[in-house]
């Protein structure tokens, strides 16, 4: 049986291709974050602007991406739309991982405690992720804050198993019983040994969640129960396309949603390859 | 297996409902106008306040012009201290089991009415008697000029002593002496009704009728897909008809505004826990601003794609509203300097101070509406360049009610065929009670007004006081007075309709798109072959 070593005694070097890929990947998140972190200021109030006559025309050089029913530039209304799932999709998988941290960390402190959280993880992974989602949006009252507490508080259970499953097995390697054994306190070896492994885990967990996260922001917006139509989600100029599609006006669905599944399959791959990385 | 998505089944029932309406086309009519009634389909807790009962008769109806015409009730009197109606029913109505509907079940409904505490404002009532089998009189505690409206709108149910008579459960298994009785219905789903054998009017063309339930993108994908007879469509989406549809255009005195709550905020709660006040709408200044910074005629332009007109008032074009109640056109400069006058200092971040209070408030409206979504977005849009913020949020009914009611200015929506509303809207005694008056508006000159309209002798002088509470030349509810709302548009009713439908003359429908529609139904005929 192979030894576990912790994390910091491990040699960094990888293999050079996916190392490379995913420098190169994650140059391009670092760049797609900081487009979309500034966005908010570079954009101003143009998401919201008006141009009564210029309303639903279609993509053009003067119009980038179109307008849509109020004439607001299509372009500027999904980069803020991009940018706003951004910032629900990271605090809410950031949320989300810390709650699965948490949760994996007490599972290790006592049999009982293992078998409670053990528990909470099934029943809620039993229970389908949108209805759970649409009812504690719906009990917040909608809005971003909701949203980004309903998607963190379903989304921690398969990154809290991994995390638990881990801990446990590391729970065994040598270096831990010795500092047991030394007479250090379960807190100390937590913190000390154990956290520092889970780290990686937890980053790309984390990466990993955030695509799901957006998605669902953006579903849970869709569907009414979400941030408030006003806002420039993903998700409410996806709605509001729904309703304009029977009449041709094709730009008002197409690019939004291009841009999310852009988004999402970037910050994917980018998961994957530091998962391999790692 | 996988299992088949709910999509698909969804698709599969409508494909049926198709397939089955093309072979009984006369037979049987889809209609998707929305509408479907919480409480079910109960007189006494509201039903048929806005539109046609289908499934009741009621005492009177009225005709294009508003004015009251034979229905039930074949001849009719109001007593010269204004305190009796005397009315003689016709001797061959029937409910839907064939027993004859008595001026007992008529003294029974609104005794009943009166204490069931529904939509229907009965608050005059002193008493229902039945004199004879079919005379009725109806005692008032105060002369009430606007009574008659219940007359129109109350529809008759069977004395809760009789086989089939009313019960708890009565909105759910409605039995009246309308044209159509009901089959079956599935909540939030559709409504199945089929002609009523004992009606006593003319028999309808359409044997059956299948109300769907659906919101607007379904309805418009529907209407799209030509699975449906009749769709009720937000103006904003009428543009484009589609190929076996035309538009019905339906002249409504529906209106849509912005109610400001009138009181500051003072940590006041109402009975339902809903904080009460906002003290930027609190201040006449930002009121008055906002009502001459709106462009009405583009708003009815951009949000209702000209299916609709300007409005300054609930009742624009009708006898009790003030003729003079407008704006000219849309004043920047006034309204900048007004806000200036007021101490309202605008700063570099483009918004507007007083005393450290930022000009920003919530405008609230209810995310399903699409019209309303738009009516205050761009309302918001047109008020920005003042240093205003009203920050457009769409909220499910039921959080309105919770949260924004009485704290947020409101994009509602109103219009009756009866001034009755105007005393709901604006009197106090009315003040915090529903969605009327939930800007907790109060001026006793007003109320005074409302009151002596309530109990004027003829329906000139009451209207005389009814535009008197709107202006008196020294204060009213309107935008000379306390201007308590923005109103913004009165709608037209789009609905999109099979070409081989002739719906007839539409009369001038009330608030609530949709059963409105269906008040004169029985002149709806099938013309193709």
């Amino acid at each position: 049986m192979s030894q576990v070593k912790p994390l910091h005694y491990q040699s960094t070097r990888l293999p050079a291709q996916p190392r490379l890929m995913a420098i190169l990947n994650l140059s391009i998140a670092a760049l797609l974050v900081v487009g979309l972190v500034t966005s908010q200021w570079l954009l101003g109030d143009l998401p919201q602007q008006m141009q009564f006559d210029a309303r639903l025309v279609p993509p053009s050089s003067h119009h980038w991406l179109g307008t849509d029913a109020l004439g607001r530039e299509l372009w500027a209304r999904t980069l803020a739309g991009l940018g706003l799932s951004f910032w629900v999709g990271s605090l809410a998988a950031m949320l989300s991982t810390l709650i699965a941290l948490s949760l994996a960390a007490l599972a290790t402190l006592s049999r009982r405690l293992d078998t409670l959280v053990s528990l909470l993880i099934d029943t809620l992974l039993s229970v389908p992720h949108l209805i759970l989602l649409m009812l504690i949006a719906f009990a917040l009252g909608g809005g971003t804050q909701a949203v980004i507490i309903a998607v963190a508080v379903t989304h921690w259970p398969s990154l809290a198993r991994v995390l638990r499953a881990e801990l446990l097995q590391l729970r065994q390697a040598h270096y831990v019983r010795i500092s047991r054994a030394l007479g250090k306190s379960r807190w100390f070896v937590l913190q000390a040994h154990l956290l520092p492994h889970l780290l990686p885990h937890c980053l790309v967990g984390a990466l990993l969640l955030f695509p799901h996260a957006i998605l669902h922001e953006a579903a849970l917006t869709f569907l009414g129960f979400g941030l408030s139509p006003s806002q420039p989600a993903i998700g409410v100029l996806l709605a509001d396309a729904m309703r304009y599609l029977s009449g041709g006006y094709w730009w008002l669905g197409v690019f939004p949603g291009l841009g999310l599944l852009l988004m999402v399959l970037g910050f994917e791959r980018l998961a994957s390859h530091l998962r391999r990385a790692l | 297996m996988a299992k088949p998505s709910q999509p698909i089944l969804l698709g599969l029932a409508l494909s049926c409902l198709v397939a089955t309406n093309t072979v009984q086309a006369k037979e049987q009519l889809v209609l998707a106008i929305g509408g479907e009634p919480e409480q079910g389909f109960d007189p006494l807790l509201g039903w048929g306040q806005y539109g046609n009962p289908l499934f009741q008769s009621t005492l009177l109806s009225r005709d294009s012009d508003l004015s009251p015409q034979p229905e039930l009730a074949t001849e009719w009197s109001l007593s010269e201290d204004r305190l009796t109606w005397t009315l003689t029913l016709r001797d061959d109505a029937r409910f839907a089991d064939g027993t004859p509907l008595t001026a007992e079940d008529v003294a029974y409904t609104f005794n009943t009415a009166a204490q069931a505490g529904g939509r229907a404002d009965l608050s005059a009532l002193k008493e229902a008697t039945a004199i004879s089998g079919h005379t009725v009189t109806l005692q008032l505690r105060e002369p009430r000029i606007t009574f008659i409206n219940q007359l129109v709108t109350l529809g008759i149910v069977p004395h809760a002593e009789r086989e089939n008579g009313y019960s708890e459960a009565y909105g759910r298994h409605p039995m009246g002496s309308g044209p159509y009785q009901l089959v079956e219905w599935q909540e939030g789903e559709q409504l199945i009704v089929e002609r009523n054998p004992y009606f006593y009017g003319p028999a309808p063309a359409f044997k059956r009728l299948v109300f769907l339930f659906t919101g607007e993108d379904a309805t418009l994908s529907a209407a799209h897909a030509g699975q449906v007879d009749i769709a009720s469509v937000p103006p904003a989406l009428a543009a484009n008809v589609p190929g076996q549809m035309q538009r019905v255009i339906m002249e409504s005195v529906d209106n849509r505004g912005i109610l400001f709550p009138m009181q500051a905020a003072e940590g006041k709660h109402a009975d339902s826990g809903a904080p009460i006040g906002n003290n930027v709408t609190a201040d006449i200044a930002i009121r008055q601003a906002i009502n001459l910074a709106v462009d009405r005629d583009t708003l009815a332009e951009v949000a209702l794609h000209g299916f609709g007109r300007p409005a300054f008032g609930p009742a624009d074009g009708l006898p009790w509203s003030d003729e003079q109640e407008a704006i000219a056109a849309p004043d920047l400069a006034q309204a900048a300097e007004l806000l200036d006058n007021a101490g309202w200092e605008l700063r570099d971040d483009g918004l507007r101070y007083k005393d450290g209070l930022p000009a920003r408030f919530r405008l609230t409206y209810p995310s399903s509406d699409t019209t309303r979504q738009l009516l205050a977005e761009v309302s918001a849009e047109m008020v920005r360049p003042l240093g205003i913020e009203m920050q457009p949020t769409g909220r499910h009914w039921d959080e309105i009610q919770r949260e924004a009611l009485h704290q947020d200015a409101i994009l509602f929506g109103f219009g009756s065929h009866s001034p009755q509303e105007v005393y709901y809207l604006f009197h106090s005694q009315h003040a915090g009670n529903g969605f009327y008056n939930s800007g907790f508006y109060a001026n006793p000159e007003v109320d005074a007004h409302l009151d002596a309209a309530q109990a004027a002798e003829s329906i000139e002088q009451a209207n005389h006081y009814w535009q008197a509470a709107q202006w008196d030349g020294n204060t009213g509810y309107g935008i000379r007075g306390d201007t308590s709302w923005a109103w913004l548009v009165n709608l037209e009713h789009v609905y999109f309709a099979n070409t081989c439908l002739d719906v007839g003359e539409l009369g001038v429908a009330p608030h609530g798109h949709g059963w409105p529609m269906t008040a004169n139904l029985l002149e709806w005929q099938w013309t193709c072959g």
